[in-house]
């Protein structure tokens, strides 16, 4: 497994390093490889897209660098920790503390209003409620719904919605904020929006890792990968609206 | 191990999370914890109806045997409770007057020894008859032995005993079947073919429990009376009441009593007892292994109704974990261990438990109210309380746990996947 350990970059700048990354999943009696030797580093403060048609890998790449799967063979540093053979419980703290989510979907609590959604990152790290308030009030400003802190997620539009995600993947302040699709749901302009945000966002230094099937999302990447077959097709940096 | 070590860290703040979560889950669904609390309500009805029952006979138990005295020993030819073949208790010799006195000599300032002779006989006052009633030789002492005083009139004093007179000091029973409401004092009964009159009224003693026997249907007469007009002790046993003088001397008195029968009885060292001694810890021993056998059986049967709850708890929770797999992946995608998804849903199964053990409990304690007035006297105590509160909450946590258990387990990619 650490084979390759020593040809990692120092973890200085570097927020995620991959090296030879296998995914194989088994379906019935077929082996679906996924993933077939995927290495890439994204450094600190990186804004990059992953690119690819549907069966490409990048939900599965998307789910190994959000720690959410394990590769089944190859090596993942993230911030310098080696993620592959951490358990469960390693990798919900991994989860919890290094990475943001924002979904497709919004993936909101629905009984939950806003400022409880933004607050259960913090929950689950077992930050003390005393600092919880200010942290989550701080995150929920940021994305600009100060006054919307006690609606619940149905009285709120698609854009909201997808600001309040934001707000719970930036409230921990992860090393990464992990995008997918973030504006699938969404209407143009609002897309737009939750665009900007996100740029704002990398310009405060934040790493961004957007997965996306829409070349105008994309280019709002500083570098954009491409995926097909579970290989990287391509791997260059873009004009980039956010530079 | 390590699992567990990592849990200690802000395991307070995930406990609050979870129950925040699974209260939040219970006004979400109203309707459908009701229904399914309605097998737990009915299962601790049960429990405590059960239990109260229990402590209703214990109760009445204790109110009608309280004449016998807990510092008082019985000496008597007969065990209250016979453990082994009638037939070496009826080998036995008789105790007569003649060792009642002399046991009373011996223990002349160390306890106080009262003599009782005892049989059936008709009742008659003008037209009213009672057919069987025990009839019971005693002296002035009785008093001082049994708790029970006199409510009217006097109780036989040791003139009437010296004297022998016909005199009688009645029960509250056997007052309202002979004489109603009128005043009984000074009338004449007929006790078998003999006059007796009537000289006190005992206080009432509480009645029979469960076929044992009723101190208010029962007549007392000077024993020296009674010997001279229904024949001696020949052919009838005395029995001796050895009141301790307190209830702690009462072990001592005991000992001191079993040596002094022997030496009367002229027993070797090696001979058994030929005589027995009865206390009422005997019978509260035989009664508590009675009751303890009912109670099981009541138990038994209120757990079938439990576990019927159990199963509807764990029906309505697998139902919720299924609902709620997209939460849980979005949970664990930020961060949730399985232990906090597991609480949530132990939470919400104990709170159902909970909330039917409370409801179990309100109709529970009017239905003991309407016992308590019409069938026998029951309460429910805080034993009971505690018991029905910890009994639900566990029947919640047992069934919610393989549910939770499932939820806890789910992979966060298929979670968040799940429609």
């Amino acid at each position: 497994m650490d084979r390759s350990s020593d040809n990692l970059p120092a973890a200085g700048d570097t927020a995620l390093s991959l090296r030879d990354v296998y995914k194989t999943y088994v379906v019935g009696t077929d082996e679906v490889h996924a993933l077939r030797g995927v290495s890439l580093d994204i450094r600190r403060n990186e804004y990059v897209a992953i690119m690819g048609p549907s069966g490409s890998g990048k939900s599965t790449l998307m789910n190994v660098i959000g720690c959410l799967d394990v590769p089944t063979s190859g090596t993942y540093s993230l911030e310098g920790q080696m993620v592959a053979n951490l358990d469960e419980y390693e990798l919900a703290d991994i989860r919890n503390q290094q990475i943001g989510f924002v979904f497709q979907t919004f993936n909101l609590i629905p009984r939950a209003n806003i400022f409880h959604n933004v607050e259960l990152p913090l929950i689950y790290a077992g930050v003390p409620r005393s600092q919880r308030r200010e942290r989550v009030e701080r995150a929920i400003e940021r994305v600009g719904l100060a006054n919307r802190v006690k609606h619940k997620p149905n009285e709120l539009s698609g854009g909201q919605r997808q600001r309040v995600a934001i707000a719970r993947a930036l409230v921990g302040e992860p090393s990464i904020i992990l995008a997918d699709e973030p504006t699938g749901n969404l209407d143009s302009k609002t897309g737009d929006e939750i665009m900007t945000l996100l740029d704002e966002l990398h310009r405060a230094g934040q790493t961004i890792i957007l997965v996306t099937h829409e070349d105008y999302i994309a280019e709002h990447a500083h570098r954009v990968i491409r995926l097909k077959d579970g290989v990287i097709e391509s791997d260059a940096p873009t004009a980039g609206r956010a530079v | 191990m390590a699992a567990k070590k990592r849990m200690n860290k802000g395991w307070k703040i995930d406990l609050e999370e979870s129950l925040r979560i699974a209260m939040s889950a219970l006004r979400a669904n109203k309707a459908r914890g009701v229904l399914t609390t309605l097998g737990i309500v009915i299962g601790i009805v049960a429990v405590i109806l059960t239990m109260t029952a229990a402590n209703g006979l214990q109760s009445t138990f204790r109110q009608s045997f309280s004449a016998v005295g807990s510092d008082v020993i019985y000496v008597s030819r007969f065990p209250w409770v016979m453990r082994d073949d009638f037939f070496v208790y009826r080998n036995r010799p008789r105790l007569d007057m003649r060792s009642a006195i002399d046991l009373e000599r011996r223990l002349r300032g160390r306890a106080i020894v009262n003599p009782t002779l005892g049989g059936r006989q008709d009742l008659k006052f003008r037209s009213e008859i009672m057919e069987g009633i025990s009839i019971v030789g005693t002296t002035e002492k009785q008093t001082i032995v049994a708790s029970a005083q006199p409510e009217f009139g006097r109780f036989i004093t040791e003139f009437d005993v010296t004297y022998k007179k016909n005199v009688c000091v009645i029960g509250t029973e056997v007052r309202d079947a002979l004489f109603g409401t009128a005043n009984p004092l000074n009338q004449e009964i007929k006790v078998g073919r003999v006059d007796f009159r009537v000289i006190g009224v005992m206080e009432k003693q509480g009645g029979s429990f469960m076929g044992g026997p009723n101190f208010d249907r029962q007549v007392f007469v000077p024993i020296s009376t009674y010997v001279k007009v229904f024949g001696g002790e020949r052919n009838r046993d005395v029995n001796l009441a050895v009141k301790a003088p307190s209830q702690e001397a009462l072990s001592d008195v005991e000992f001191t009593v079993v040596g002094e029968m022997r030496k009367i009885r002229q027993l070797r060292p090696s001979e058994p007892d030929n005589f027995s001694i009865n206390k009422l810890d005997t019978l509260v021993g035989t009664f508590n292994n009675v009751m303890g056998v009912v109670l099981l059986v009541g138990l038994l049967i209120t757990s079938v109704s439990l576990f019927v709850g159990g199963v509807g708890v764990m029906n309505v929770m697998f139902v919720s974990v299924t609902e709620r797999t997209r939460e849980i992946g979005i949970r664990k995608a930020i961060g949730a261990k399985p232990h906090s998804i597991m609480f949530q849903f132990l939470f919400e199964a104990a709170a159902i438990g909970l909330v039917g053990g409370l409801a179990g409990i309100a109709i529970a304690s009017v239905l003991t109210a309407v016992i308590n007035a019409l069938v026998m006297p029951a309460s429910v105590s805080v034993g009971i309380l505690v018991t029905a509160v910890v009994v639900s909450i566990a029947v919640g946590v047992v069934a919610g746990f393989v549910p939770a258990w499932k939820g806890a387990r789910l992979n966060p990619i298929d979670a968040l996947r799940y429609e």
